[in-house]
Parts: C-alpha cells; sequence; structure tokens
C-alpha cells in the first residue's frame, strides 16, 4: 500500500549553494555577528516551531522547545561539522531537546489527562470526516510509541523526508522506513476499530 | 472499507494532529537573545573601558625583537613543512620574504618537527596565560579605582596605564606570531591530507586566546580589532575542520578561500615587525 505524504513540505534539496550559505552563516554567528544569529533563526524559525507544535500539541510548550532549541545550538555551534544542511543539524537539536521535554511532561500528567485532553479536543466540522472518528485517530497518534510517533509526524505530517529523519533521529534510514510502516499500521488497526461503524 | 478508504481517512485525520497557528517568532527571539547575552556575560573575560587616551600604532620594534623568537621558529616549521608539500605553488612560503632559517636549524625528521609544534603549542599555552593574567590585572586595577573614587590625576593614571598597554601588546604579537605559524602548518597538512589531534587542540588554543583578546583593550585598535575577528573567523573555520578530523577539499577550499579573501596571511605579516628581523636575532 502506498501512502500519499500529505504533509506540508517544506524540506529544501541540500544544494553546494545551500551548504555554503549555511557555513557562512555559521561563522559570522561565530564570530559573534548578532544579525547573522537573528537571520540563522529568522531561516529556521518556522519549520522548527512547527515541528515542535506536532508534538507537543501546545502552544507554550512547542515555543518552550523552540527557545532550547535555538540558544543549545548557538551554544553548540562550533561543533557543526556542515556534513548535513544546517536545518538537519537543528532538528536534530529540536527532536531531542522535545523528547526529553516530553518525557517530564509526561511523568507530570497521568495517562488519564493525557487520554481526557486527547478526547477533549474540539472536532473539526465539514468535509465528511467524522469528528468523534478524528477524535479517537488523534488519540491514536498520542498513544504511539516515542520511537514510531516522531517518525510519523515529521515524514506524514509535516513532510520530511526519511534522510532528515534519520539524521535528525540517529538512526538509519532502513530504520526510519521500518517505523514509518509500524505506525501506520497501527493507526490503520486504530481506524479499522472504529471507522466501520461511520463507513457503514 | 478498503486500504484506500482507510488511507482517505487517515489523512484527513491528521491533517490538522496538533496543528499549529501562529509562530510567536519576537516573543520566542526575546528570549533567545536575554539567553545570548546572558551567556555572553558569563563567558567574556573582561571588557575594556573606555578611555579618552590615544591609541597608538601597532608596528613597534622593540617589541617585535621579543616576538622574533616566536616567530623564527613559526616560519621554520611552516617553511619547513611546505618544502615538503608536493604542490609546487605554496602560497604562504611564495609569499614568505627572504626571512630564512639556517639549514642547520631546518628540523631534518618527524621527531623533530613534532618537537617543535611543541614548542610552539607551549608558546601558546604561556601567551594565553599571559593574556589571562594580564585581563585578570586589569579588571583588580578597574575595581581598585572605583572603589578608591574618582582619581583622575594624571600622576595617578599614567604609571598603570602604560604598562598593561605595552604588556598587552607583546602578547598581541607573540598571538599572532603563533596564529601564522598555526595556519602556515595547518595548510600544508590539509594539503597532504595529514590533520592530526594535536593540531585540533593547537588551533582550539588559539581561537581560545583569541576571544579573550578581542574582549580585551588589545583590541582598541581598530586594525587589531579588525585583524582579530579575521583570526576568530579562519580560526573557527580551521578548529571544526581538525576536529572533524576527516578530509574534505571542499571544505579545505572554503577555508582557504577565507583566508585569502579576507587577507589574514598578508595582513599578519604586515603587521608583525619581526617579518623585517633576520631569523636567530
Amino acid at each position: 500500500m502506498s501512502l500519499v505524504r500529505f504533509g506540508t513540505s517544506t524540506c529544501t534539496p541540500v544544494t553546494d549553494d545551500t551548504r555554503l550559505r549555511d557555513r557562512q552563516l555559521v561563522h559570522q554567528c561565530l564570530a559573534g555577528d548578532a544579525l547573522a544569529e537573528r537571520a540563522l533563526y529568522d531561516a529556521h524559525v518556522e519549520r522548527v516551531y512547527r515541528l515542535m507544535h506536532r508534538m507537543a500539541g501546545d502552544p507554550d510548550l512547542a515555543a518552550d522547545f523552540t527557545q532550547d532549541t535555538f540558544i543549545r545550538a548557538f551554544e553548540r555551534l562550533e561543533q557543526y561539522r556542515g556534513d548535513s544542511s544546517l536545518a538537519t543539524w537543528l532538528h536534530t537539536i529540536a527532536v531531542s531537546v522535545a523528547l526529553n521535554g516530553l518525557r517530564k511532561v509526561k511523568r507530570i500528567r497521568s495517562t488519564t489527562e493525557h487520554i481526557d485532553e486527547a478526547t477533549a479536543l474540539p472536532a473539526e466540522p465539514g468535509r465528511g470526516f467524522p469528528a468523534d472518528l478524528k477524535t479517537r485517530l488523534h488519540a491514536a497518534v498520542d498513544a504511539l510509541s516515542e520511537k514510531l510517533r516522531p517518525v510519523f509526524l515529521m515524514h506524514d505530517v509535516e513532510g520530511y523526508t526519511h534522510e532528515e529523519i534519520a539524521t535528525s533521529l540517529g538512526i538509519p534510514v532502513g530504520t526510519s522506513k521500518a517505523r514509518l510502516f509500524d505506525a501506520r499500521a497501527k493507526l490503520r488497526m486504530a481506524l479499522a476499530a472504529f471507522a466501520g461503524d461511520h463507513i457503514a | 472499507m478498503n486500504d484506500d478508504q482507510m488511507d482517505e481517512l487517515l489523512i484527513q485525520g491528521v491533517r490538522d494532529y496538533n496543528a499549529p497557528r501562529d509562530v510567536p517568532r519576537e516573543e520566542m527571539w526575546k528570549r533567545i537573545a536575554e539567553a545570548r547575552a546572558e551567556a555572553r556575560r558569563n563567558v567574556a573575560p573582561a571588557t575594556p573601558a573606555a578611555t579618552g587616551r590615544s591609541q597608538r600604532r601597532w608596528l613597534w620594534p622593540g617589541v617585535g625583537v621579543a616576538a622574533a623568537a616566536v616567530l623564527a621558529a613559526g616560519i621554520g616549521i611552516g617553511r619547513f613543512i611546505e618544502r615538503g608539500t608536493p604542490a609546487p605553488t605554496a602560497p604562504v612560503a611564495a609569499a614568505t620574504p627572504a626571512l630564512s632559517i639556517p639549514k642547520s636549524e631546518t628540523p631534518d625528521t618527524a621527531a623533530q618537527t613534532q618537537q617543535m609544534i611543541e614548542a610552539l603549542r607551549g608558546e601558546t599555552r604561556a601567551t594565553d596565560q599571559r593574556a589571562r593574567d594580564l585581563a585578570a590585572a586589569e579588571n583588580a586595577g578597574r575595581a581598585s579605582s572605583t572603589s578608591s573614587g574618582n582619581d583622575r590625576s594624571p600622576s595617578a593614571n599614567a604609571p598603570s596605564a602604560a604598562e598593561p598597554n605595552l604588556a598587552f601588546r607583546l602578547v598581541m604579537l607573540r598571538h599572532l606570531a603563533g596564529s601564522e605559524a598555526m595556519i602556515t602548518a595547518f595548510r600544508s597538512d590539509a594539503r597532504r591530507g595529514d590533520i592530526d589531534r594535536e593540531m585540533a587542540q593547537w588551533s582550539r588554543e588559539l581561537l581560545s586566546t583569541t576571544r579573550l583578546l578581542e574582549s580585551s583593550q588589545a583590541s582598541r585598535d581598530p586594525v587589531m580589532r579588525r585583524l582579530l575577528e579575521d583570526l576568530d573567523l579562519v580560526i573557527s573555520q580551521i578548529v571544526q575542520y581538525t576536529t572533524r578530523g576527516t578530509t574534505d577539499p571542499e571544505e579545505l577550499e572554503f577555508i582557504e578561500q577565507s583566508i585569502n579573501k579576507r587577507g589574514v596571511m598578508s595582513k599578519l605579516r604586515s603587521t608583525i615587525p619581526a617579518r623585517g628581523i633576520p631569523a636567530g636575532t
């Protein structure tokens, strides 16, 4: 089965020009150029924030994770080797920040509260998609494991490539594909349990 | 329901999963900028106080004599490595004026080369330590003058103002000589694809000293400040390259472009007065 990627893909191919620009920007930042730091932030903040929001589901948490990502990135900019694009390098930090942050949040929130929040999501009317089915699906995405959920969100919701995901998560490309396959399978199962009645 | 219908449902259902609305761009940047400013305050050792003293030029022959020993060693290692490089067009060697190391002083073996690099690194560390001591003394002096009131009389200020300035110049020139030696050695090593941990460490030490000097009174002279900024950029690139430890012609070319575009080597040569002093003096 082939699931069409439907995320808002903002991927840009990593060309020599991109890498050159990345390096120049990084070197300017390392030289203490505050304008370069702002330029780096402006170039990447939107995509980082989008992913953080998809993962956290909360604007405040997303903002916290995004801030932490950039603060850490600026602190570690000397470690950027240019092996991957700056965007991918930033996302490696972002995903790590988000996963660690969400673990802390999870410890605080109980599972019951989490499910209640998911089921309390406002259902979007129209488009022929049953509202309760959507809330169930969202809850099923919430319930995906820590390994499967980021891959699913990055690939199928935000439109990242498997190469970007693999680099960001520090896993092989094959593992990224396998995790996506597993995530989709789990979601289809969750859907199947509820969809039958609505469709029939 | 078949697979296609299921996929369609999945597509529709997750499209607005945790969908972000407006990005609070400015709000987040404000906090990031605050955190960055705080980090800089914690790292920067000493910011020179603005004074009305006139800035002097750095081409000061007396200090050059003291820097000559370091410089001669730096050029010696650089030239030795250049001679061992197969590439016929070595820009550093080609542009080097008639300053030569006596044949007996050139290293004949890798072990001797290693010893010379060790000696240069030792100089780098000593220079860095001296720069830190001066920065600390400068801070202490400023604190004591603040606590003892605003005594602006020339007799109170003149001796203490002259000494640190002189000392900073000496440290600065030593640092420039060490930087030139490292960049020369790096270019040659990198062309041969021979980058080791030693070089990575040496470049990191020099970067640390460069940044220290950038935030000290040594950078009052605008010419020196620009040179330190250029060095900061180039040495940062070298640190990244050498830390990685793998050969990357594209990255190397990028570093070479930075060095040439900013005229780092020619600026170093024109700034260090010892260039005109025969080696060995």
